[in-house]
């Protein structure tokens, strides 16, 4: 038979374990619900950006390697010539010396067949590359690039081959060779971009787009013989460098 | 009348130990109590909730679907839109390139035409040297046939230079035809 203490101790150990199991489970129970809000829809989705490129669209629908190349017509005094050439600035085009050689007049025009009135020519003397002055404003001109090309990277010519379609082709920098032309003095770039007669004074241009050569000769093998950024800048940086074209 | 004084017989009292248990069981259901009514107020607090929830999620799910419908319009007519700017932006590089093309022929032409300008004048000026030069000779034909009336010098002067006239006239035609030889 079990004392009355031992039951009293027993009962007692039995409701406070239950009073225990109460107050734990009084942690354990559920919060009343927040009032549901009246609009849930975020003022701004915090993801959502703008598409990738949207900075690169025209107001056109050309490409900006396109709105800043130009047709250059070199009216001379027996006979006409094509070539090709590019904005460097709103109102400066850089094409070859040979290209404007011998002008009675130069008619220059955009992508979009629009006539720009030309000013000033010059030419280098060291280099074949020469500088139009235009009047009329240019559509479109890219940046140049921060260094020469290295051989394998990509390389963008934009020019009208044949005096034709304004015309992108592609290929890659092969590496640098001595001029065959002795057009210019030091190095040139070799690349395999496919050019014609009339792409002369394209401009050659990286993967982001920037300038990274001159257009100037093609070899007998179909590859393209650039004037590398570096003579161009060197010309652009020289005052003495251009001296006006001498007509027909 | 007089009322029966009660006495209560005096019973047994409880023990002390009941006591307490008794006391700790009360508390143990009103505690019990307070839970069981706080679990059905939650409880009907929460199917409320949820049935709000419910109610938005369905007006957002028939938004969705309109905002999806729009979208794919939308994207239909970018689509559209994209093809047509393809087209329009094909058809002004052609309208250049044809533009072009009549300006190199424009230029072309005008240089052939002064060309030929030039070559009609040649033309005209050889064609009036040798006239001179047939009427010089002609001429001194007449003089030889009455020669005894001129000084011999004067005729022999004359002879020498319908004979330059003649050269200069017959370099110049020779020199045309070389122009015009294709």
């Amino acid at each position: 038979m079990r004392s009355p203490v031992r039951r009293r101790a027993g009962g007692a150990l039995v409701v406070g374990a239950l009073l225990a199991g109460s107050l734990a489970g009084c942690g354990v129970l559920p919060p009343m619900p927040d009032p549901v809000p009246a609009d849930i829809v975020p003022s701004a989705p915090a993801d959502l950006s703008p598409a990738a490129g949207g900075d690169a669209l025209s107001p056109d629908g050309f490409d900006a390697v396109e709105r800043m190349a130009v047709r250059i017509r070199n009216v001379g005094c027996e006979e006409l010539s094509t070539g090709s050439g590019f904005a460097v600035d709103e109102h400066t085009l850089i094409t070859n010396k040979h290209v404007v050689a011998d002008s009675k007049d130069l008619e220059v025009s955009t992508y979009d067949g629009h006539d720009i009135t030309v000013g000033a020519t010059s030419t280098a003397g060291l280099a074949d590359l020469a500088v139009v002055r235009t009047t009329d404003p240019l559509p479109s001109f890219p940046e140049l690039a921060d260094a020469d090309p290295e051989p394998g990277d990509p390389v963008t010519v934009v020019g009208y081959p044949a005096g034709g379609e304004l015309t992108v082709t592609e290929g890659e920098v092969m590496g640098t060779t001595r001029d065959p032309l002795n057009a210019n003095l030091g190095e040139v770039l070799l690349t395999n971009a496919p050019v014609e007669p009339g792409s002369s004074g394209s401009a050659a241009l990286d993967a982001k787009g920037r300038v990274i050569g001159v257009v100037y000769a093609k070899t007998a093998d179909d590859n393209s013989l650039l004037v590398p950024l570096s003579t161009l800048q060197d010309m652009l940086a020289d005052d003495t460098a251009f001296t006006p074209a001498k007509g027909c | 009348m007089t009322e029966a004084p009660v006495v209560a017989a005096p019973g047994p009292a409880p023990a002390p130990g009941q006591r307490r248990s008794s006391r700790w069981l009360a508390v143990l259901l009103v505690a019990t109590i307070a839970v069981g009514a706080y679990l059905w107020v939650t409880t009907i607090r929460w199917q409320r909730n949820s049935a709000e929830w419910e109610e938005k999620a369905h007006e957002y799910a028939e938004e969705v679907a309109s905002l999806r419908m729009q979208l794919d319009g939308a994207n239909s007519e970018l689509e559209a839109a994209r093809d047509q700017l393809s087209t329009a932006t094909a058809r002004i590089t052609d309208l250049a390139n044809e533009k072009a093309q009549l300006g190199d022929e424009n230029v072309a032409s005008q240089q052939y035409l002064d060309y030929q300008t030039q070559v009609s004048r040649a033309a005209a000026t050889v064609a009036s040297a040798l006239g001179q030069c047939v009427s010089g000779q002609e001429q001194l034909v007449g003089y030889l046939k009455d020669a005894e009336q001129y000084e011999a010098a004067d005729l022999r002067r004359y002879e020498r230079q319908v004979n330059a006239l003649c050269a200069e006239a017959d370099d110049a035609n020779e020199a045309l035809q070389r122009e015009l030889r294709p």
